[in-house]
């Protein structure tokens, strides 16, 4: 504590950028308190805002750690990654409603294809508390079909531009893989918003702040629960499994790698799948807790996810799930003093203070580890 | 039958031809030492060997068999490791995981060929948990070396050992070379310190403009006037 204290009075000695943050965070921090003690602000909605912005930045960070992955080992920005996502979530919600509805509706609307008769979902009763073992069995296909996906695609895309080795070009062709992947599942699925879960059915808690309450959802928990177990999973596995270190070399030094002996394209396998894995995750948790689903809702987190990964410091998994905690608290937390329509305001400005004062991000140097 | 015999190898990067008929032999346990002025493609060779390049013509022959167009990961379990010259670390890793991703093919016993390393190296023991970009660069150099030993091999190249060093370090270096060389392993080493090289070595090649010049022990090629003349400054 006292070497952190040192550290950071260090740095507020050395850098007049991030003192001027720091000064700035003080006085809101003072304002809020200020505004906690006069009323103007509840502390109820100060847990309330505490607790999205955890649940937003865990989703993000979780989808990030996927993006920073492929980032650091494959040396590009894959823009497919938001439809990916997508993919991801629709796989889980197709697998979830046929074997919730099976001989109770019409299979085509089940499987979500074409616009056909939507299925009631307050009638197909799916929800976290009633249906845990649906929503497992959901999740567990989301990331079986996005691996699955995201192998299909390395194979006959970005494998046989891999020797290459050009970044703009990989990154070109994975704005056509996005705009392919969004606008197949906008023909399958169609473009309206589809509702998933049934509110009612879903457990909520009142968790006691201050003169009020705040209401926690199961859905929330569930994923913030998955996705730190994720998050553990992914360190212990980067950190002491032969694999995660061959990752790690490949990070650092590819063609080191080569001339050591690790076999390359089977460590590109590996994070295909593991960055797959946790895409899928990501696809239907996120899914889960909005309780709708539509076809562009991962490109349009895309931006968010780049945001988190470039604030954390690109290539860097531990800066992922930092930044997109810094991206929920943001969007939350700042509404306390600006109208709701200027979040994401917030959100960017805070990514380009990092970059003006801290441009290689939080976490720098620190990739994938 | 010599461990490793290159005749007559033609090989560049895509349409430029650097090596233009090269002969280089290693015998089993030999240390050889390859020198000549900059642009020479010393370091070409060792990487044509390691199957790096673009192989156009010529035999590289292994064990007696024939490794010309084998790729890396084959030469690699055939006996053969090479550390380059620069950027020879994965610098985020601690020394331990250098050493064994170095191992990264064994099946078995990497740990006890870890612990033989770090008696050989004992720095290498003490700072095993540090991240090997905070150590200095004589050490990494170290680090780069022991990764390549892991895997026991018969053949180790190492492009420009001491380029970087300071002065007293690189003596050190090269006393490290003659060590793992005692362990009988067999050295083929690309300097640029040509007086010390030759000084140490078993044999020694001078390569001009991708050709193999002069070729004898290292002593007779320090005596010999021309080579004194032409590329060692007198």
């Amino acid at each position: 504590m006292v070497g952190y204290y040192n550290t950071l009075r260090e740095k507020v000695q050395n850098d007049r950028g991030t003192a001027l943050v720091l000064f700035g965070l003080a006085i809101l921090l003072l304002d809020l308190i200020f505004k906690l003690i006069t009323g103007e602000t509840r502390s109820q909605i100060v847990a309330t805002y505490l607790w999205d912005g955890l649940v937003i930045g865990l989703a993000i960070g979780l989808a990030g750690v996927g993006l920073s992955l492929t980032y650091s080992i494959l040396k590009f920005a894959n823009f497919a990654h938001g439809d990916m996502i997508t993919a991801g979530g629709f796989s889980g919600w197709v697998a979830v409603f046929a074997v919730m509805g099976v001989g109770r509706f019409d299979m085509k609307n089940l499987l979500l294809v074409g616009a056909g008769n939507p299925i009631n979902v307050t009638e197909l009763g799916i929800s976290v508390s009633t249906t845990p073992i649906a929503i497992l069995f959901g999740l567990v296909v989301a990331i079986i079909g996005t691996v699955l996906l995201t192998l299909l695609i390395d194979r006959f895309v970005f494998r046989p531009m891999r020797h290459h080795n050009d970044g703009i070009a990989l990154l070109i062709a994975s704005i056509g893989v996005s705009l392919a992947l969004r606008y197949g599942l906008a023909f399958i699925f169609k473009t309206q918003n589809r509702g998933l879960t049934a509110a009612s059915l879903t457990a909520s808690y009142s968790v006691p702040v201050g003169t009020g309450s705040v209401q926690i959802d199961l859905g929330e928990i569930t994923l913030v629960l998955v996705a730190v177990v994720l998050m553990v999973c992914v360190h212990m596995f980067l950190q002491y499994s032969t694999l995660g270190k061959a990752m790690r070399a490949m990070a650092d030094n590819r063609d080191l790698a080569l001339i050591t002996g690790i076999p390359t394209e089977k460590v590109v396998r590996a994070t295909w799948i593991i960055g797959g894995a946790l895409t899928g995750a990501a696809g239907f948790l996120i899914t889960l807790e909005r309780g709708t689903i539509s076809f562009q809702f991962g490109w349009i987190l895309l931006l968010l996810i780049f945001a988190a990964v470039i604030i954390g410091g690109i290539g860097s998994v531990y800066g992922a799930i930092a930044g997109g905690i810094v991206i929920g608290f943001t969007s939350t937390v700042s509404l306390i003093w600006i109208p709701a329509d200027l979040a994401n305001v917030a959100v960017f400005s805070v990514m380009v203070l990092v970059l003006l004062y801290k441009p290689e991000g939080l976490f720098k140097g620190v990739t994938t580890a | 039958m010599a461990l490793l015999n290159v005749k007559n190898l033609i090989a560049g990067y895509g349409d430029l031809r650097i090596l233009e008929k090269v002969n280089i032999v290693v015998e089993e346990g030999e240390y050889v030492a390859i020198v000549g002025p900059n642009g020479a493609g010393k370091s070409t060779v060792m990487k044509s060997i390691f199957g790096l390049t673009k192989y156009i013509d010529g035999k590289i022959m292994y064990e007696g068999s024939d490794i010309s167009e084998s790729p890396t990961e084959e030469i690699i379990k055939l006996g053969i490791s090479y550390v380059p010259q620069n950027e020879n670390v994965f610098p985020n890793l601690t020394v331990r995981e250098n050493l064994e991703l170095g191992g990264y093919i064994m099946k078995n016993g990497r740990e006890e060929r870890i612990q033989e390393l770090f008696d050989q190296f004992p720095i290498l023991q003490a700072k095993q948990n540090d991240k090997t970009s905070t150590l200095s660069g004589g050490q990494q150099q170290m680090v780069a070396m022991a990764r390549a030993l892991v895997l026991n091999p018969k053949l180790l190249m190492l492009d420009e050992p001491s380029a970087g060093l300071a002065p007293d370090l690189v003596e050190e270096n090269f006393e490290y070379v003659d060590q793992i060389r005692e362990s009988g392993t067999a050295i083929l080493m690309v300097e640029q310190n040509a007086k010390e090289a030759l000084r140490r070595c078993d044999r020694g090649y001078v390569l001009v403009q991708g050709k193999d010049r002069f070729a004898d022990t290292g002593k007779a090629l320090l005596n010999d006037e021309h080579v004194r003349k032409e590329f060692l400054g007198g």
